[in-house]
């Protein structure tokens, strides 16, 4: 499992599209204070105005810079995205790899419980969590995380399963690798491919996830969503506003998730065939 | 044959859902019944009726004792009332279920459907021009959020065109019967239908399409050729119906995504399935709904995996060897 990933990634015209996309939406999100123009949540008198110099994308039913919307909800995307992926990878990891590594009960008890939230419909457990307590945007990520991590566990318990028994690791617990050692420098180096591939496709989840949840209005009501934005266009379908509101919005969104999906999809023929099937989430 | 184990695992799975259940309202600070029966309760709220409500849900009990109660009413079909709609939450999640199951059972097989033959199609001249547009298309419909695509589906032939209708599953008080209701239902099924089944072709074309790169590299397709047998033959017959083996696996697990898709695409066209209610349940504050949706959706994505471990060994002879 020794996988030159930078390689795959820039030899594949799609990967290297969907890195350049990403990148992109990161330097907006990074720089969305300069580039907005507006305060995103500064309402005025000026509703439904079109688009004009002053404001690129118009303005929405409480006056608000729509293009300035846009711009700040790419932070909230990536910051969700970023943080619920790391969370919920590493949660991955530490699951899946002590089972592997422990097995025994405690490997039969944690993969059925994985397996049970696997099958578990999330989105209406976030739901119900949602309808007791408005989450703020760090509840709204650790809540994410803690749905998030089972589909990963499982492979990576099975990839430390079948890397607990290469030979490179049984010669080096010959010469007397202690546990930590072995975990620290062979195992978790060959793991890293897979964890790259699973904080992928969480980021994808949890980007889509947010999107969704704020559309039903579970949100931070301090961070501007593109998901909310699309909320709030759609009920103004009616006018044609939806072309500058609710189309940037909705195609900002599927943009970051291509980007994100066409990323993933480059790495995944560097993992082991047999997993295939289990990353398409 | 099906497993033990993936009975183990349905069993923990609905347990998991009961204790959610349970245990989210009778956590939550302040006045339980509020946090039971929802906001709406409090307003038709009486002495006899506030006494009646916790001794049915043994609230003055301790908790093991409400679990039982609470459970015990489970099992009479009681998942509580809903004081929104002033009814009970099955009678209404009843009264809605036959839109999603209708919804999501018909998008379920368009997509599996559709998705198998495009990877037949593409697996069979991987590397050529098809393949390839064929494969970047469906990668990046798959990142467009289901509800996105039913959006532009109603902007552009609901509201721009005119041509489907805008909501419901119905043409309110139009008295139609027979054909004429049919077609009626089939109008306002045919765009939330449409968004959920393109949002969902992408997962099983590209696992039918890398089975098939594998599949066809098979002897027995090299024997199938030698036979003289025709390229349809050899393309559906004997390599696709070995490509669909680990879509039909999936289909259990698939089918809570897309009941989850189903979930978005109904309040984009407000469709009166579950979804949409448990949207606005969301919006009352009418926790008994929810928490019965949940239970719902949750029990029929269980079973639907179980019926999936059932039929998969029929299909695959060599599942029921192997054990």
């Amino acid at each position: 499992m020794h996988v030159d990933l930078k390689k795959e990634l820039t030899t594949s015209g799609r990967g290297r599209l969907g890195l350049a996309v990403f990148l992109l939406m990161v330097l907006i999100a990074l720089f969305a204070p300069l580039l907005a123009g507006h305060d995103p949540v500064d309402q005025s008198r000026f509703a439904f105005q079109s688009p004009s110099l002053s404001h690129w994308l118009g303005t929405n039913h409480v006056g608000q810079d729509i293009w300035s919307q846009l711009v700040y909800g790419a932070r909230t995307s990536l910051l969700v995205g970023l943080s619920v992926a790391l969370l919920s990878t590493l949660l991955s990891a530490l699951v899946g790899a002590s089972a592997a590594l422990i097995g025994g009960l405690y490997d039969s008890i944690i993969m059925r419980l994985v397996d049970a939230l696997i099958v578990i419909p999330v989105l209406l457990v976030l739901i119900l969590v949602a309808a007791y307590l408005q989450p703020s945007l760090w509840v709204l990520i650790i809540l994410l995380s803690l749905l998030g991590w089972q589909g990963g566990a499982r492979i990576v318990r099975a990839q430390a399963l079948s890397l607990k028994e290469r030979t490179h690791v049984s010669a080096a617990r010959c010469f007397g690798g202690s546990r930590l050692y072995l975990i620290w420098r062979h195992i978790l180096p060959d793991l890293s491919p897979i964890l790259l591939v699973e904080f992928i496709y969480s980021m994808r989840r949890a980007v889509f996830m947010e999107a969704g949840l704020a559309f039903l209005g579970i949100a931070d009501p301090n961070m501007v969503s593109w998901g909310m934005m699309m909320r709030e266009a759609l009920d103004f379908s009616y006018l044609n506003v939806w072309l500058w509101w609710l189309l940037p919005a909705g195609a900002a969104l599927s943009l970051t998730i291509v980007s994100v999906t066409f990323v993933g999809y480059t790495l995944e023929p560097a993992m082991e065939p047999r997993l295939r099937g289990e990353v398409y989430a | 044959m099906f497993s033990r184990r993936n009975l183990v695992t349905y069993a923990i799975a609905l347990l998991l859902v009961l204790a959610f259940n349970f245990l989210l309202p009778r956590m939550m600070p302040g006045d339980p019944l509020m946090a039971i029966y929802g906001e709406e309760a409090l307003v038709q709220m009486t002495p006899e009726l506030k006494a009646n409500l916790v001794e049915r849900f043994a609230l003055d009990q301790p908790m093991w004792q409400q679990f039982g109660a609470y459970f015990g009413a489970l099992f009479r079909g009681d998942l509580g009332y809903s004081y929104y709609y002033n009814a009970p939450a099955f009678e209404v999640i009843l009264g809605r279920l036959p839109w999603t199951l209708l919804l999501v059972g018909l998008s379920l097989v368009l997509s599996t459907l559709l998705g198998i033959v495009l990877g037949i199609e593409s697996g069979w001249r991987r590397g050529s021009k098809t393949d390839r547009s064929m494969l970047a298309g469906l990668m990046a419909l798959n990142g467009f959020p289901d509800f996105f695509i039913g959006m532009v589906l109603l902007l552009v032939f609901g509201v721009t065109l005119g041509i489907f209708p805008l909501a419901g599953a119905l043409t309110p008080y139009s008295g139609l019967s027979g054909g004429a209701l049919l077609l009626d239902v089939l109008k306002h099924l045919a765009l939330p239908l449409a968004a959920l089944t393109l949002a969902h072709i992408a997962g099983a074309y590209l696992l039918t399409r890398n089975t098939m790169i594998t599949v066809v590299k098979e002897p027995y397709m090299l024997t199938a050729r030698a036979k003289g047998l025709s390229q349809r033959v050899m393309k559906y017959r004997h390599a696709g119906r070995n490509s669909m083996l680990p879509v039909i696996t999936r289909t259990g697990l698939w089918l809570g995504r897309v009941v989850t898709g189903a979930l978005f695409v109904e309040i984009v066209f407000s469709y009166p399935g579950l979804g949409y209610l448990a949207y606005e349940a969301l919006l009352a504050r009418d926790y008994p709904i929810i928490e019965g949706v949940l239970l719902v959706v949750a029990l029929f994505v269980l079973v639907a995996n179980f019926l999936a471990d059932l039929s998969y060994p029929k299909l695959d002879p060599r599942v029921s060897y192997a054990r």
